[in-house]
């Protein structure tokens, strides 16, 4: 109330700070549109027409010479490439498979039950996150030993979700705190078992949360370098960040294939949140978790 | 339908008592209501009956079979909670459809049954919307028709009117009263609302601090109050309790309040005083059995009126005695103001006389 007759006081103030606030955001597009644009720009460049100086704006001789090389599974180049890609698939998406799979029980256990413990487990899932991740790279690298899973793509499967969990668990706690306890009550009166309620009435009202989770899960694993680049030896496992990195720069840097490689990497990214961030969206304005 | 019983049941945390030995029997048939102010154990002993909360300690008995370790998909019953709990994305139809679904009815049953329901209630036009389109009313009886839809032996509500507006909640009242003898329903309803409770149950059990303080027909609740609780819970505007000492010159017992002012005893609730323990008395009397006058009277007690409230057809007002507060109703052409001396007259033979210790009324 105060706000609104504050505004309607001091309207042309407001506008002021309106007009600064979409320059602000226009400045904030731009920084992060451009690189963007210049990765795509580059990628339809030819080699020579990549390093030249003063740059062309708009590539003479624009080709998609690149792209084919690198979707193409008989060329040398497409080989190893999709290589990267398959690996850096598999192990993102058994990743947040196994994400979601484990925050969503965990992050229900610790909204609805009242065990011993409970309190300090919740806070202890969060222990991870205080340290740099650097700071487990080797213990992580000497358990893994222990578990013979060095260069292999489990050992990042396994590490990724200790990065992921902590914040996907707490997430998903907070939804599931905001869904009245009363629907599954009324679930388990109508005939179902506490895990029918959970699955036919929760689940599907938590769908935001799991579908926000599972992105966050991701993410974190498509884009890690670190991690892969330490566990990871042979050429035909590594994902795409770290061979990306390796493949193009062996002699001198390829940009527009490094270009076009990296625009293929994150179209899965941008495609996810565009198709899933709708459903998220919709999910969130049909006021499917307003108690 | 079935009859309930509770029997010695109890639930605590540690050495909290949610529900401290609590024992009744809801006949089949019989809307009870289970009433008290919040935190007095009536929700939870609600979701004992249903099975949402383990039991501690006793049985609990629906249609002749122990039900304590039951789920409480198994016991049968149907639950209309305060917020509706209605399925936010599915819609009426489905919401009514849901426990019939559960049990595995066929579809075409399933059908019958939901437009049957939705008939009853008037609800037929909003079965392909969502729940979050409907009004509070509309909601109500939503989640009215997915307990009716199955014939279940027991419904159990958990204030069910009370997000309702004042004149639908009124409306409400009457139909549920209405549904519940044409279905001869056996119901436990809970609510911190004593009005509803009088005017809805056939029997109602008043609860504080975990303990039933009384179980019995509302008429009997209001005029035979057992504790001094039930007293000043039951009964708008409360009765008016007020502590007083014993004290017996000769043959003639009084009841004396500590700032001076005294009220000589008929013969028969001298009788009932003197069983007092510790020799104190809470003295209770409802508004309509005490007199006021503008004159000292015979037997009248001073006092002040503290603040007047018309209400139209009659005006309450509340005078100090002593630092003793007690109500009385006036007709509404009775002309009193604030801070006025006047002389109040208590009806003996409707006097009210609890143990000052115990608490508990004196026979």
């Amino acid at each position: 109330m105060t706000v609104v007759a504050n505004e309607a006081v001091r309207g042309k103030r407001v506008d002021g700070w309106r007009w600064a606030g979409r320059v602000f955001l226009a400045l904030i597009t731009l920084f992060a549109v451009i690189p963007m644009i210049w990765m795509l720009l580059t990628s339809i460049k030819t080699q020579f027409a990549a390093l030249q100086y003063p740059p062309q704006w708009w590539p003479d001789n624009p080709t998609l010479d690149q792209y084919t090389a690198l979707l193409d599974p008989s060329s040398d180049v497409g080989r190893v490439f999709l290589g990267y890609l398959w690996n850096s698939v598999w192990i993102c998406v058994v990743t947040t498979i196994l994400s979601v799979a484990v925050a969503v029980p965990a992050a229900y256990a610790f909204s609805r039950f009242r065990f011993p413990g409970r309190a300090w487990l919740f806070y202890a899932v969060l222990l991870r996150n205080m340290f740099p991740a650097v700071v487990f790279l080797m213990p992580l690298f000497i358990l893994m030993r222990y578990l013979h899973l060095v260069n292999t793509g489990w050992s990042l499967v396994l590490t990724y979700l200790t990065f992921g969990l902590p914040l996907s668990i707490w997430l998903l706690k907070g939804f599931y705190d905001n869904i009245p306890v009363q629907l599954e009550q009324a679930a388990r009166i109508d005939g179902a078992t506490r895990f029918k309620a959970f699955v036919l009435i929760i689940m599907p009202l938590s769908s935001p949360g799991i579908i926000a989770t599972a992105i966050y899960s991701f993410i974190i694993a498509w884009n890690e370098y670190v991690y892969a680049a330490t566990f990871l030896n042979d050429e035909d496992k590594l994902t795409l960040p770290v061979g990306l990195q390796h493949f193009f720069t062996e002699y001198t840097t390829n940009w527009p294939g490094l270009m076009a490689a990296s625009f293929i990497m994150s179209v899965p990214v941008v495609a996810m949140f565009l198709i899933l961030q709708k459903y998220f969206v919709k999910a969130l304005t049909e006021g499917a978790v307003k108690s | 339908m079935a009859e309930v019983r509770l029997d010695d049941v109890v639930k605590n945390y540690g050495d909290i008592y949610a529900v401290d030995h609590v024992s009744l029997t809801v006949n089949d048939g019989e809307f009870v209501a289970l009433v008290g102010p919040s935190g007095c154990g009536k929700t939870t002993t609600l979701n004992l009956v249903a099975g949402l909360i383990p039991i501690s300690g006793g049985d609990i008995l629906i249609g002749n079979r122990v039900v304590n370790d039951l789920d409480p998909k198994d016991r049968d019953i149907a639950m209309v909670f305060q917020n509706y709990a209605l399925y936010p994305n599915k819609t009426v139809y489905k919401n009514l459809a849901f426990p019939l679904k559960m049990r595995k009815l066929p579809n075409a049953d399933i059908d019958r049954k939901v437009q049957e329901a939705a008939k009853v209630l008037d609800i037929t036009h909003l079965l392909e919307r969502r729940p979050r389109e409907l009004s509070g009313g509309q909601q109500q009886r939503v989640a009215l028709g997915r307990a009716l839809v199955r014939d279940p032996q027991v419904f159990l509500m958990d204030e069910p009117l009370s997000n309702l507006d004042a004149k639908l909640r009124a409306q409400m009242r009457t139909e549920l009263k209405r549904f519940q003898q044409d279905l001869k329903a056996t119901v436990i309803y809970v609510t911190h609302d004593q009005l509803e409770a009088v005017t809805m149950a056939d029997k109602m059990a008043v609860m504080s601090g975990g303990v039933l303080q009384q179980y019995d027909a509302p008429s009997v609740v209001f005029e035979k109050p057992a504790t001094v609780f039930v007293a000043g819970f039951v009964g708008s505007p409360a009765m008016s309790l007020v502590p007083l000492n014993l004290s017996t010159r000769g043959t003639d017992v009084y009841v004396v309040h500590k700032d001076g002012w005294e009220l000589k005893l008929s013969p028969e609730n001298a009788q009932r005083a003197m069983k007092a323990k510790g020799g104190k008395v809470v003295l209770g009397a409802r508004h309509s059995t005490i007199g006021l006058s503008k004159e000292a009277v015979p037997g009248s007690v001073a006092g002040r009126v503290y603040t007047t409230e018309p209400t139209g057809d009659i005006t309450y007002a509340h005078v100090h005695l002593g630092d003793a507060v007690v109500t009385v109703s006036v007709e509404p052409q009775v002309r009193i103001a604030p801070d006025e001396p006047v002389w109040l007259t208590f009806d003996q033979t409707k006097l009210h006389l609890f143990d000052g210790e115990t608490q508990k009324t004196l026979a």
